[in-house]
């Protein structure tokens, strides 16, 4: 629990670090389109240069950044959303049937779930290990065998920094989800088995 | 099983699983994966395009937005513009016959001018308008149906979470559908405070009266909801005037909303923590969404489904009319037990080619951005369509002394508003795109 809302709250973290870089990146285009301005290369031409000079302007690659980020947090969303069952559900039709019923479709559901978010954190290790250029060897003997830098590491435009490192910091988040995952699988046939409400699952908010 | 058929025979499978409780995000990527199995004849595909596909999802420049927007919902609920809101517009309306009603319509507006969400829209409002309402003798399910009505404002008037994800469904301009949003909002609007002026003169007892406040005080409640308008003009005028891509206007919305939320002491160590809990749940549930999605219907575009079912409506014959009459009944009752997000992401891919080779006399822009704005306030119709519209629910559980039946009761009058306005927006595509003509 404490895991799943430390994760959700780095990933709220990151998400207003892109909020401001994004900030100061529409401002600094602002202020840069400004100084290039007719007005002021007219008015105060000296000022503007020097100002320009300081190298004001957008922020250098801050889409890759945002996209790098933005994944990120996404996927340290989503333990928290999985341990507090926020997955959106329709449930008129199921609240018919009897609590019984109910907990053993929920079991059923969480180990799917599980399952589901473990094959992604896999592939996305498998994603992570083709934008290092090992897509074919074995990663870990690649890694050792590889020393003399002969990656072929797929980096992005702007910045040059390879893909492979947001992919990491993602793949930190999605086994963190898968975990929590499989925590609530076994919660769930807890519930299914002992009769009792652990988690409750509220209904969606957004 | 030819691949048509397969993906014929995915959507009762998957129809199936959601109305069992599976995930509504889930349910579409299973059936997505295992289609995907069996179109191809094995797993290599699916789990190749699993590799990236997770990433590439949440790693889109444009989807960022979503985040963005939800954070700043909650920065605005905490930085007590609710309350600013509403006592501005109580200030002004109040001492009329269901003034106080009218006020929370407005307020709900104004607030869905910085909140993209119609629950949280609800939510917030009700927090205060709802003992404002009690306290002035509005009856219990007459004040709970119309901030259940109220709240869908904050999904219709721009910025709009859902708007974003149709227009990248459907590759539209953002910035256009924001600014077609605009009017049908504004009507929607409207629309309520008519329906409350006839409400209260069918139920006289439903609604207490106040005394006029002095103008000066008005005005000083006006002064304090500033900060709103000036977010929204920056935010959407930005995005219009092209000073920045969507992705950076949701940034400054946010940045700007958190800034008065701090500056009035509304942000502290806790509830930025809750807001960002808040922001990861909700973005959390709409990921996997938008996840599975990508997964059925990439899954389904392969199976040919959307193109064969788009021809073979148009060779019909029917008129373009009644195709869309059938399927906006169809967005109603389905409206009625399923998110509009779910909905719109289920269902856009199938109808939306269907949609796009019929001829309204509109452009093809045109066309997609009209049918887009009627489509969310169809979705959002079933939000307060008893017996399970959710709204309903969430407004109904604030107020414990109200029983559900006075709400499904009273809220019948805004359905029927809304009914009648889109059947109005319908007929007539030019109010919708009437700003859009007007600026192009």
């Amino acid at each position: 629990m404490s895991l799943a809302r430390f994760m959700a709250i780095l990933g709220g973290l990151v998400l207003t670090c892109l909020i401001l870089l994004t900030c100061i990146s529409v401002l600094g285009r602002g202020i840069n389109t400004f100084l290039h301005s007719g007005m002021m290369q007219n008015t105060m031409p000296g000022l503007a240069d020097t100002l320009l000079g300081t190298g004001v302007g957008p922020v250098l690659g801050d889409y890759e950044l945002v996209e790098a980020g933005i994944a990120f947090s996404i996927f340290a969303f989503l333990p928290f959303c999985q341990i507090t069952a926020g997955h959106a559900t329709v449930d008129i039709f199921t609240s018919r049937l009897s609590v019984k019923v109910n907990r053993f479709i929920q079991m059923v559901v969480e180990i799917v779930f599980a399952v589901v978010l473990i094959v992604i954190a896999m592939r996305l290790y498998e994603g992570m290990m083709a934008k290092m250029g090992l897509k074919d060897t074995p990663a870990i003997l690649k890694l050792f065998g590889d020393k003399g830098g002969l990656f072929m590491s797929e980096t992005s435009q702007l910045l040059q920094f390879p893909l492979w490192w947001a992919y990491g910091l993602s793949l930190i988040a999605a086994i963190v989800a898968a975990t929590v995952g499989v925590y609530m699988a076994f919660v769930r046939i807890g519930e299914f088995f002992s009769n009792r409400t652990v988690v409750e699952s509220a209904g969606v908010d957004h | 099983m030819t691949n048509f058929e397969i993906g014929l025979t995915s959507f009762p499978v998957l129809l199936l699983l959601i109305f069992l409780r599976v995930p509504i995000g889930l349910s579409m990527f299973l059936v997505g994966m295992f289609g995907l199995y069996l179109v191809t004849g094995g797993w290599n595909v699916a789990l190749a395009r699993l590799k990236s596909e997770t990433y590439g999802t949440f790693s889109s420049y444009s989807l960022s937005i979503v985040p963005m927007f939800l954070l700043m919902g909650h920065f605005a609920t905490l930085g007590g513009m609710s309350t600013a809101l509403f006592k501005a517009a109580e200030s002004w309306l109040g001492h009329r016959r269901g003034g106080v009603a009218m006020a929370a319509v407005g307020a709900c507006a104004g607030f869905g001018s910085i909140c993209g969400s119609s629950l949280a829209t609800a939510a917030t409002m009700s927090q205060v308008a709802l003992p404002e309402l009690r306290r002035y003798g509005y009856s219990g399910g007459f004040s709970t149906a119309t901030l259940a009505a109220g709240g869908t404002l904050g999904i219709l008037i721009p910025p709009s979470v859902i708007l974003v994800i149709y227009a990248i469904l459907t590759e539209q301009n953002i910035a256009k559908l924001f600014l077609a949003a605009f009017i049908p909002g504004l009507l929607a609007a409207i629309g309520y405070i008519i329906t409350i002026s006839i409400y209260v003169r069918i139920h006289p007892d439903a609604a207490g009266t106040r005394e006029p406040i002095p103008y000066g005080e008005r005005f000083r409640a006006l002064a304090d909801v500033w900060p709103v308008l000036v977010v929204f003009l920056l935010v959407v005028g930005g995005i219009y005037l092209g000073w920045f891509t969507p992705t950076e206007g949701a940034a400054v919305g946010a940045f700007g909303t958190g800034l008065i939320a701090l500056l009035n002491g509304g942000l502290n160590r806790a509830s930025f923590i809750e807001s960002f809990l808040a922001t990861g749940r909700s973005t959390g549930m709409i990921f996997f969404i938008v996840l599975g999605a990508a997964f059925y219907n990439g899954f389904l575009a392969l199976t040919q489904v959307p193109q064969e079912l788009a021809s073979y409506v148009t060779s019909l014959g029917f008129s373009p009319w009644v195709v869309l009459a059938i399927i906006l009944a169809l967005y109603l009752v389905f409206g009625c037990v399923m998110d509009s997000l779910s909905m719109i992401l289920l269902t856009i891919p199938i109808f939306f080619p269907i949609i796009s080779t019929l001829d309204f006399g509109l452009t093809p822009e045109e066309t997609a951005i009209w049918f887009g704005i009627i489509v969310l306030i169809v979705v959002e119709v079933g939000l307060i369509t008893p017996p399970v519209g959710m709204n309903l629910f969430v407004i109904n559980s604030m107020d414990r002394t109200t029983p559900m039946v006075a709400t499904y009761r009273a809220v019948m009058y805004f359905v029927a508003s809304d009914v009648v306005r889109v059947i109005i927006l319908v007929a007539f595509p030019s109010i919708t795109l009437f700003l859009l003509r007007a600026l192009h």
